[in-house]
């Protein structure tokens, strides 16, 4: 149960990470220095998912 | 009970077995629908076989979905986009990364990765470097070309994301590595067995006992089978007075499994990123039962821009009938990587594999690491040739060591071998993936085709 608490929560604060970085994204389109630093953000905001909120759906 | 600190994610190592089959599965979907999605010919191959994604319900359902192979990969790479061919699930605009298999077994395969796989690779080798306990406070020296081929690069990358510190040992030839492995006082390393075994050596030569005058704790292996053949993972813990790990990948596929610290005579499977499937080589069924050796069919879950899905890597596998103190949960391949379909040959009609070689050869501490086999046909006769060298200072008892290890084959492999004595050092030395199996026979085939 613990275990659960934790990836809860853990979970929700990776899904703001990804919903600010989005945004930062849709705002900074047209400066590149924003857009790419942004994109590889994102790609670590994946690892993050692999690692915590993948396993959310399956308790 | 493991403590929590020993895992890079406590939560995937070390989750309930119906759990972790319950995240493959859900994975497994996942990347078939993004592969037929977005990938042309993983598309086509799913339509042909009258698979759709949604088809894919229990784990039972996996086994229909066609399998991938290295030919395959070849093939799409003379259809567009340059150089990947249509198995690409991304724009091309996305690959940030080229890397390519070594070619050993034919034409190279291109592969093609985003950041965002980089970054999985990275992820992937970090699970593995942490495991054999590299942490924030490590010096780790990578003597590695940095070149076309992924080899250590991932590692690199893995252990700057655990906080280690990395020294790239790129250019330098063998003996400046060695001397700016001592002058920084490094910790750690990363190479081959050959290359391990080969620095060791070098490093005595020029007057440093790697034992006493280096720092080394704790070796990572890739690239051959040797960390995980007991009598060659002992030299190279021997000669560098450190631990030696063992870890399996490859370019296709991704860095899939590894061995921790505590060393259980196999390398736990990342079961969290990829599924490991086993397939007896005559009937094609699944083997899940421990000790019965198969080939292994494997699904990169994470990969998004040149999928792996279900690739018959042609290595024999085979799980173990033990777990680990460590308390993962990730299933155990015994024994690391036991053979490769291809490399598994008949001689005089016994079944022989290259590795059962290396580990008589490597038993006998008066042989030097380096050897060469090679096999030829005399009249319709096989015949199997064994080079071997003498370390310096036993050739006084060369007919006593070699009635020896004619006796630990004949014993151990079934089969009698020549065996020819060359003077140390004469036989060819390796850096990255060497190639002491040399069968003739098939270069004669080819040749006459």
């Amino acid at each position: 149960m613990k275990e659960m608490k934790e990836i809860e929560i853990l979970d929700n604060k990776i899904r703001e990470l990804r919903k600010v970085a989005e945004d930062v994204m849709v705002e900074g389109a047209e400066i590149e220095a924003v857009k790419r630093n942004t994109k590889r953000i994102l790609a670590s905001i994946t690892m993050l998912e692999l690692n915590v909120c993948d396993v959310k759906e399956i308790f | 009970m493991p403590k929590r600190d020993i895992y890079w994610n406590p939560i995937l190592e070390t989750l309930p077995i119906e759990k972790l089959r319950a995240l493959q599965l859900k994975k497994f979907k996942r990347i078939v629908e993004w592969a037929y999605n977005n990938s042309p010919f993983y598309r086509k191959l799913y339509k042909d076989a009258g698979l759709e994604p949604g088809d894919i319900k229990t784990f039972n359902d996996i086994k229909k979905v066609p399998k991938t192979d290295k030919g395959m990969l070849r093939d799409v790479q003379s259809r567009p986009p340059f150089p990947y061919g249509d198995i690409l699930a991304v724009p091309l605009s996305e690959v940030t990364e080229f890397r390519q298999t070594s070619g050993t077994t034919g034409i190279p395969v291109y592969q093609a990765d985003t950041w965002q796989d980089w970054e999985w690779w990275a992820e992937c080798w970090s699970y593995i470097l942490y495991a054999q306990g590299y942490r924030d406070t490590d010096r780790v020296f990578i003597p590695f070309g940095y070149n076309i081929f992924v080899a250590f690069w991932a590692g690199h990358y893995a252990a700057e994301k655990i906080g280690c510190e990395v020294v790239p040992g790129g250019v330098l030839d063998t003996e400046a590595r060695i001397l700016k492995m001592k002058e920084l006082k490094c910790n750690a390393f990363m190479a081959t067995p050959t290359y391990v075994l080969g620095m060791a050596d070098t490093a005595r030569k020029i007057g440093i006992d790697p034992v006493k005058d280096l720092y080394v704790k704790r070796i990572t292996c890739a690239g051959e089978p040797g960390a995980s053949i007991l009598t060659t993972k002992r030299r190279m813990e021997d000669a560098w007075g450190a631990k030696v790990y063992d870890h399996v990948g490859a370019t296709e596929i991704g860095a899939w499994s590894y061995e921790c610290t505590s060393q259980p005579g196999g390398l736990h499977v990342n079961e969290a990123f990829f599924l490991v499937e086993i397939e007896d080589i005559e009937t094609g069924e699944i083997i899940d039962e421990p000790g019965k050796n198969g080939k292994m069919v494997i699904t990169a879950f994470d990969r998004i821009g040149k999928p792996c899905i279900r690739f018959d890597s042609k290595d024999v596998i085979r799980w173990a009938d033990y777990s680990c103190d460590c308390g993962r949960t990730f299933r155990i391949a015994d024994g690391g990587i036991v053979g490769r379909t291809d490399d598994i040959t008949k001689v005089k009609g016994v079944l022989l594999a290259p590795t059962a070689i290396e580990e008589v050869v490597r038993s006998i501490s008066e042989l030097s690491n380096d050897y060469q086999v090679v096999v030829s046909k005399k009249g319709d006769i096989d015949d199997i040739l064994l080079e071997i060298e003498l370390r310096p200072g036993y050739e006084d008892k060369k007919e006593e060591i070699l009635n020896h290890l004619k006796d630990q084959l004949r014993v151990r492999i079934n089969l009698g071998f020549r065996v020819s004595i060359h003077p140390f050092g004469s036989l060819p030395r390796y850096e990255v993936k060497a190639k002491r199996f040399k069968d003739l026979r098939k270069l004669t085939r080819e040749e006459g085709h």
